[in-house]
């Protein structure tokens, strides 16, 4: 990775939101996708930007993301089209798009990606509430480190909190107010960040410094939920009452950016129970609480892709029922991701751990 | 059955066999009359490749004490590596079931060859005494399935 | 469900004589059942599978309009098929039942009777549970061309090719080199009875060059593969030969008038040359030269030559043949792709390279043939007899540094050229061995022959070869340093020879024939057989067949009768002419296939295509062998097993734990 351009101007989104709109209008890429403001809300969503005098609104660095954009980004990457485009996301969603890649759902070719450093995000209603109040929340979540601990629980336990696969990676931490670092990750970041006019630079002393703090911080409060959460679910019966008031809404599912089928499995009638099968069980045990697959919906969903969770934290997010769907994920997650050694994002020519047997025998590759 | 001293505590165990070998390994189990607890109930699988991790989150759900899967050694696998496939799924499995208080040994997998009736019987009456010491799984009687 | 199909499921409970019924309180199973959801009725009956047995099913079927059978008796290994047609011939598909296996897996193993009975009804239970998902399958019939492709010339390949011919198939024989004939061309003698290998190999290959049935593509390599059993597409890629085969007499003037003479000749193992057009050797089927284009003045430097163009009466020569691909609809394949000698450079111990006057066993048999570099006399590079030969064998066999596999042949082979050294020069051979191995027909008998005849055999892995001596009259020779492990005293004999009995690996390009063929290998690199003991000659492909070295090392007599069997493979196949593919296969639904291909990824059998269109996964149902891995795969279950369905495996699972 080398370092371009440290920009300063009245606020890092400023900053950002120049180099963005240039990539637009010098033509650089055909279009981009971005966080920004609707005129209904000041909650940004991603928003796919063709022309770059639409791009005011333009928000990639507000401490809210009401979804994992990698999604989005796979909506908008699900076959090469000819376009090029830039996708400017979080380091989670990075990841997220990285393993959606592996399994076929979107290609990077001609795909920009670029990165940002990640505060952590509110909770839709926690920002909305700093919104009303403060109007831009952005800038003032940038200089104010109290307001940054109203970041959701997930992402106070985020260690990967810096853009890593990116072309272009746009830093804010440890820079001096109102800085943000361009730096490239690739030939081609490094080609566009020429082309943006920007020129070498150094990576700031403190940026080590405010990282490590900040990663150590992080780390603290990951071993704290993850002992927590063990606690928890550590026998069937605790985990129970932790989804004991699950309402089989599959919000977590719908949010979750891993969870790629193009119709869950729990939808279809694979777990639709038979009435003579609920009656003869209701006989046997006295009752039987309905539905019957709760349980073995949030199992079965970790079997398919606690290796690839990255730990957004939407699930829990979204929850009606605000079970810390994400504490259980993540927790149950690291285990998984470490019994394979598979870190999900780090690589995206790095195969799905089950896709590849250990004493793999030397076998034809497909004709 | 293997009985236990303090309770009438019949352990359910679920196998899922490969045909071609454990299965047929418990075939000749029975013709050569190695008996072995009872409690133990087979289900014929294809290749141990095929094992779906929701047959065993299944099992466990519904009440099984114990599962055992049952394969062919490496390199004998009709379907070439359907046996390695399962081992590297089950690692993930395990990781998981672990994680919600199935102790570890309540998931067993074993390769045992077609020829291998002796090691078949061993293995059942093994397993069985493991899981009739652990006890009851944890999601035994609970209403979670 | 309609009430017309609405499950109507037939229970039968076997006695099995007193095999079942004693343990098993089969009334009480019998009753148990007849209560279940959806059961029909449950019957009870000595022996399920006698003629009367089977009439209770198909009477049952018709008058009481089941639709669904289950019969707990032995093991389905036993009697599914049985049972299958009994409800086939009462019109009812032959998948809409189910086995329970209540005598292998209950009343044989099972002491405590009450015990046998309760799992006896569980395992009926789960079984009337599982048929209840249980859906109509059908088998689908594919024609098979009546044509085999055989890719290796050697003796295994031409056997294969002879024994196909003859009975009267189309038999397509693709050789990469200019020549049939492989390694066996090479040999002087064979073992044990000492025949002229090349006395008997030449008229096999005239054989195969005349059969009308045998159309031979020597100087070709296979490129393409597609398709399944009895529906091969394979494409040939004929290389350039520069010489039209077509007008070509075979009168040699070519190789007579060709300048560029100076190119070692492979045939001789790098002890003689040849000329840049060339035949690999004077008996070569078909008897049509190449032209080595790297070494020719007018394909490879670009000067101007010709001079075979020039002497040709028959205008054969066209510098401006293109490689040509031929496509051939085959039913089946025999791979007969050979082994090579191991290259002993790397065993540094034993001097290969360094000294002139150690040779691998291949330039010795080159050494000592009569179409060889020295006509047949067994000479030393300085042109004299040899007085002492040391013979070492297992180079590059038995040494966990190496192959660990003992390649077979070497023992044999080693005690052949022992036998003709002390024949053609009388002189004085020592055999380092580490244990003698002649376990065939008259080999031991050999073995023998050749101790009777003077041979010394030292029991020892040889040390070293070096050219240090410690008398000064062995100065020039090489002196071979072994522990004999029978006197427990290391011995070192000054040599004027040394023969090294290399081991067998499998042939160059093997791993690329197994990739376009999607057979696997073995750690070693052979091909992998479909059962190491009862189907030795198939392989996990469906039509492909194996014979010879390609499946690990074997000696003629072997590698002779594996070609003939695989050829009767392949004439069963093809005599048959149709194939029934099975019904427990994959299907993948489009409407849930998400198409992230860890269904491809997973399939052994390459059976498995994503369609770029829809963005789904397509199963090829004539290659798929049911074993799930996609199945196992698929987080949507969009991917399953006709057979194994989820619903149908979690059925059983919940009635056994009910």
């Amino acid at each position: 990775m080398s370092v371009y351009a440290m920009v300063k101007d009245a606020s890092p989104t400023v900053a950002v939101k120049a180099a963005l709109t240039k990539l637009l209008s010098q033509n650089l890429v055909d279009a981009v996708l971005v966080a920004a403001k609707s005129p209904y809300s000041a909650l940004p969503m991603p928003t796919l930007f063709a022309e770059a005098s639409a791009m005011d609104g333009i928000d990639p660095l507000a401490p809210a993301a009401p979804f994992n954009a990698a999604r989005q980004a796979a909506t908008v990457s699900r076959q090469a089209t000819g376009k090029r485009l830039a996708l400017v996301l979080r380091p989670c969603e990075i990841r997220a798009l990285i393993e959606l890649v592996k399994l076929n759902q979107c290609t990077l070719e001609n795909v920009v990606l670029i990165g940002i450093d990640c505060l952590g995000r509110m909770e839709n209603e926690v920002f909305l509430r700093h919104a009303s109040a403060l109007g831009d929340v952005t800038s003032e979540f940038q200089k104010n480190t109290s307001l940054q601990d109203d970041i959701t629980r997930t992402c106070q336990m985020c260690e990967q909190f810096e853009p890593a696969h990116a072309d272009i990676a746009m830093s804010t931490l440890g820079m001096a107010e109102n800085s943000v670092l361009f730096a490239s990750g690739s030939e081609t970041g490094e080609a566009l960040l020429k082309e943006l006019g920007l020129s070498p630079a150094e990576n700031p002393a403190q940026r080590e410094t405010v990282t490590k703090q900040l990663r150590e911080k992080r780390a603290a409060c990951k071993k704290e939920v993850f002992a927590e959460t063990s606690e928890k679910i550590n026998s069937i019966e605790k985990f129970e009452k932790m989804i004991g008031t699950c309402l089989n809404c599959y919000n977590c599912r719908q949010a979750c950016p891993v969870c790629y089928c193009r119709e869950c499995v729990f939808l279809t009638d694979v777990f639709a129970a038979r009435p003579e099968t609920l009656l003869r069980r209701a006989q046997k045990r006295g009752s039987v609480k309905l539905p019957t697959d709760t349980t073995m919906f949030h199992l079965t969903r970790l079997s398919h892709i606690a290796h690839s969770c990255v730990g957004c934290g939407q699930c829990s997010s979204v929850c009606p029922s605000n079970i810390p769907v994400a504490d259980i994920f993540t927790t149950v997650a690291a285990q998984v991701q470490a019994a394979y050694d598979y870190v999900p994002g780090r690589d995206v020519q790095e195969p799905i751990p089950y896709l590849i047997f250990a004493e793999k025998q030397k076998s034809g590759e497909p004709k | 059955m293997v009985k236990s001293m303090s309770d009438d505590y019949q352990p359910k165990i679920i196998a899922l066999v490969c045909n071609w070998c454990t299965y047929t390994a418990a075939d000749l189990a029975g013709t050569s009359r190695l008996c072995y607890p009872s409690n133990i109930r087979m289900i014929r699988m294809m290749c141990t490749g095929m094992i779906d991790p929701k047959y065993i989150l299944k099992a466990f759900l519904d009440g099984a004490d114990g599962v055992f899967i049952g394969g062919c050694h490496p390199g004998d696998c009709h379907y070439i590596n359907g046996n390695l496939k399962f081992k590297k799924r089950m690692a993930g499995i395990e990781a998981i079931i672990s994680q919600f208080g199935f102790e570890e040994d309540r998931l067993r997998l074993r390769w045992i060859g077609a020829s291998e009736g002796p090691e078949f019987q061993h293995n059942m009456t093994d397993f069985i005494q493991t899981i009739q010491n652990m006890g009851p799984s944890p999601a035994k009687g609970l209403m979670v399935l | 469900m309609t009430t017309q199909n609405k499950p109507k499921i037939g229970v039968y409970i076997c006695h099995c004589g007193m095999n079942i019924a004693p343990k098993v309180d089969v009334e009480e199973v019998a009753r148990y059942i007849q209560e279940l959801d959806h059961v029909t009725v449950a019957r009870d009956y000595k022996f399920m599978c006698s003629n009367p047995g089977q009439d209770m099913i198909i009477n049952d079927i018709k008058e009481l309009g089941l639709n669904r059978v289950v019969v707990a008796s032995c093991s389905p290994r036993m009697h599914e098929k049985t049972f299958r047609n009994a409800v086939r011939t009462a019109g009812l598909n032959p998948y809409y039942f189910q086995m329970a296996n209540i005598r292998e897996q209950v009343s044989w193993v099972t002491k405590d009777s009450q015990e046998a009975t309760e799992k006896a009804k569980s395992m009926v239970a789960a079984a009337v549970a599982r048929v209840f998902f249980h859906q109509p399958l059908d088998t689908r019939e594919v024609t098979v061309a009546k044509s085999v492709l055989v890719i290796g010339g050697g003796i295994a390949g031409m056997q294969a090719a002879l024994t196909s011919a003859n009975a009267g198939y189309q038999v397509s024989l693709v050789e990469r080199e200019p020549s049939i004939g492989g390694h066996m061309a090479k040999f002087d003698k064979t073992f044990p009875t000492l025949d002229c290998a090349a006395c008997i190999m030449t008229p096999k290959m005239v054989d195969v060059l005349q059969h009308p049935g045998i159309t031979l593509y020597t100087w070709s390599e296979v490129e393409k593969v597609e398709g399944f059993i009895g529906n091969f597409e394979v494409t040939v890629k004929k290389k350039p030969r520069y010489v039209d085969e077509k007008k070509c007499t075979g009168c040699g003037t070519c190789m007579q008038k060709c300048p560029t003479k100076k190119i070692l000749s492979e045939f001789n193992e790098g002890l003689s040359f040849r000329t840049a057009i060339y035949t690999p050797f004077p008996q070569a089927v078909p008897n049509v030269p190449v032209i080595d284009a790297t070494h020719c003045r007018v394909l490879g430097q670009n000067k101007k030559c010709g001079v075979c163009a020039k002497f040709c009466e028959t205008k054969a020569i066209d510098f401006d043949q293109k490689p040509e691909f031929v496509t051939l609809k085959i039913g089946a394949i025999i791979t007969a792709t050979g082994f090579q000698a191991v290259n002993p450079t790397s065993l540094e111990q034993y001097g290969y390279g360094r000294f002139p006057e150690v040779y691998t066993s291949m330039e010795f048999e080159r050494l000592n043939n009569a179409t060889g570099p020295t006509s047949g006399k067994v000479l030393m590079k300085n042109g004299m007899v040899p007085k002492r030969v040391a013979i070492i064998h297992c180079v590059g066999s038995r040494d966990t540094r190496h192959k660990k596999y003992c390649s077979r042949v070497c023992c044999m082979y080693s005690m052949k050229f022992a036998h003709l050294l002390r024949e053609k020069t009388g002189a004085e051979v020592w055999e380092f061995y580490i244990d003698i191995r002649s376990p065939g027909k008259l080999y031991e008998e050999f073995y023998n022959r050749v101790q009777e005849e003077g041979v010394r055999f030292i029991r020892g892995r040889v040390a070293e070869i070096t050219d240090m001596v410690e008398d000064p009259g062995d100065e020039g020779r090489l002196t071979v340093i072994a522990e004999s492990t029978l006197t427990r005293r290391t011995v070192r004999v000054p040599v004027d020879m040394v023969v090294l009995s290399v081991g067998l690996e499998p042939a160059r390009g093997s791993e690329d024939i197994g990739r376009l063929l999607g057979l696997s290998r073995d750690g070693d690199g052979w091909f992998n057989e479909l059962h190491a003991k009862l189907a030795p000659l198939a392989t996990p492909i469906n039509g492909i067949f194996l014979a010879g070295c390609c499946q690990g090392p074997k000696d003629i007599p072997d590698t002779v009768a594996q070609a003939m069997g695989a050829a009767g493979e392949a004439i069963a196949l093809l005599a048959k002419g149709i194939v029934t593919t099975q019904a427990e296969i994959s299907r993948i639904d489009p409407d849930l296939c998400s198409g992230c291909k860890s269904c491809i990824e997973s399939c052994t059998y390459s059976a498995i295509r994503f369609d770029e269109a829809r963005k789904v996964a397509v199963v090829n149902e004539a290659l798929c062998m049911g074993c799930g891995s996609c199945a196992a795969a698929c987080p949507s279950s969009a991917a399953g097993v006709k057979h194994f369905t989820d619903k149908q495996v979690m059925g059983e699972i919940e009635a056994l734990l009910m």
